[in-house]
């Protein structure tokens, strides 16, 4: 709290240095000779923004009024954000660049590249890798490699309706899947409920499915990914089935990992739980 | 015997030596465990008739030792990039840097340059909020905004080992069968969640999608979309 006498100190201060102005600008002008009697103290003086001291409509020291404005000292000053920043990480759709480019040049390549251009750059070689998955199971199931191949997946079914068998007229081609997965972004819709992607009913008929629409932590892109990939027109085509009932799986179980999510994810913002 | 059949040819297979993580964690050797490491990115509604969106971009990994994880980078710039008309070039960025433990965020605004290099939209400051530690801070703007930055679990669920072994055909049955939640994993038989008590470094954003526009782009379905996807900025 200020009490009488700070008030006086400071008045005193303040005439103090504004005399001190005034002689100071004396002697620079040398127009008059400079002391304390009134008499010989020039009568005008026009405000200038650089005369040292505030007069005029000016509402601090040269600034304020006609001036420029003056800098308020309780503003935060924003840090320096100065300089080029040159993207080195790139992400879209979950599991695109990790699943789909066949090695390290592949995949580093991607990451420093432009949605606008990864259909021309990618997807020839995601076609390759889609398909050499598959190479990887005929191979082990004793097929001819060439003989397994991806087939067209449940989306085209979806698309389609109902009414197509999935395989002949399905237009989920190995070309189509990879054309839009190597557009590598990620989809999300205002104002609608998200889903990453929901057969619902599945096959034949996939009541209630749903999806495109977005990712939320809770969707299980792995499987879905799976599904799309080796699923084929059913979604289920190579899913551990035991073709001979003895008991043992005869194809292999490519359409699920197996596991679901074990993180803690909340209705409210943040959403994503307390690091463990 | 069925499994001697599904072994037949497992030796002419050329395995796969590469260590592989999903979503995008640690998915090249370029950008994999260094600060700017993009772990997984997340955009949804966040709630039943929401008119907002949120994007949460996680960054790093503790999934794995020895990788950068914990403190966000003052030299990486994370963008979340728009495209509302289909063309796949950015319209709107949303930006999110560090400094002295805030993170702050610009935009939405559509950039100074669109494409692999870029500047922070200084002059669209949307707000900022101070780094979290375990206990989340959030800070809402005046126009609706919520932000945070800290460390997350990382929500992101995947047996990753088992399908290294998949795709490096070493595991002829193909992935493990999901084992009872409620007992321990420990006869390997069945699938094991390998992101289970992983941290992450995440930064969310929530937004009114008065703030973002319009979107003539659509998925397949013919829904309006907004066409999105994060990066990450080192300074030059």
């Amino acid at each position: 709290m200020l009490n009488n006498n700070n008030l006086i100190n400071i008045t005193k201060m303040k005439f103090k240095n504004i005399k001190y102005t005034f002689l100071s600008l004396c002697a620079v002008a040398a127009l008059v000779s400079c002391d304390n009697d009134d008499d010989n103290m020039p009568i005008v003086m026009t405000p200038t923004c650089n005369d040292g001291i505030m007069n005029g409509d000016e509402t601090g020291v040269d600034c304020g009024g006609t001036c420029t404005p003056c800098e308020d000292a309780m503003q935060p000053t924003m840090p320096d954000f100065t300089g080029t920043y040159a993207q080195v990480d790139f992400m879209g759709r979950p599991g695109i660049n990790t699943v789909l480019s066949a090695d390290g040049d592949i995949k580093n390549s991607h990451n420093m590249s432009i949605p606008s251009e990864m259909q021309a750059t990618f997807q020839a070689a995601f076609e390759a890798r889609l398909e050499a998955y598959h190479d990887v199971y005929a191979t082990i199931l004793g097929a001819d490699p060439a003989a397994v191949n991806f087939e067209p997946n449940i989306l085209g079914d979806i698309l389609n309706g109902p009414t197509d068998d999935g395989y002949t007229n399905n237009p989920v081609t190995a070309t189509v899947l990879t054309t839009v997965l190597s557009n590598d972004v990620l989809e999300v819709a205002p104002n609608l409920p998200t889903t990453y992607f929901n057969g619902g009913s599945g096959a034949p008929n996939y009541d209630g499915a749903v999806g495109l629409t977005g990712r939320t932590p809770q969707d299980d892109v792995i499987d879905v990914s799976l599904i799309l990939l080796f699923g084929g027109g059913d979604g289920a085509r190579f899913s551990g089935q035991d073709t001979d009932n003895d008991g043992m799986a005869d194809l292999p179980r490519l359409t699920s990992d197996g596991v679901g999510l074990t993180a803690t994810v909340g209705t409210t913002f943040p959403y994503l739980g307390s690091p463990e | 015997m069925k499994k001697s059949k599904l072994f037949m040819g497992l030796g002419a297979l050329a395995l796969v030596g590469v260590l592989l993580v999903a979503a995008d964690h640690i998915d090249a050797p370029g950008s994999m465990g260094t600060s700017a490491d993009i772990a997984d990115f997340y955009a949804f509604e966040p709630s039943l008739g929401s008119d907002n969106t949120v994007f949460a971009v996680d960054l790093q990994s503790n999934v794995l030792p020895d990788l950068a994880y914990g403190t966000f980078d003052e030299n990486v710039l994370l963008e979340i990039n728009i495209d509302k008309d289909g063309d796949l070039v950015e319209d709107l960025v949303i930006q999110a840097i560090p400094r002295d433990g805030k993170m702050y965020f610009f935009g939405p605004v559509a950039p100074n340059e669109t494409g692999l290099n870029g500047t922070v939209m200084v002059d669209s400051p949307l707000g900022s909020v101070d780094i979290s530690a375990e206990t989340a801070i959030v800070e809402t703007t005046s126009n609706g905004v919520s932000l945070f930055a800290g460390p997350r679990q990382d929500a992101f669920y995947f047996d990753f080992f088992q399908f290294n072994a998949v795709i490096g055909g070493e595991a002829p049955l193909g992935f493990k069968p999901a084992g009872d939640p409620s007992t321990t994993d420990d006869d390997d038989t069945t699938a094991v969640d390998t992101f289970d008590g992983a941290n992450t470094m995440s930064i969310v954003i929530e937004i009114p999608n008065s703030l973002l526009g319009e979107t003539t782009a659509v998925n397949v379905l013919q829904l309006p979309v907004y066409k999105t996807w994060v990066t990450t900025n080192v300074k030059q």
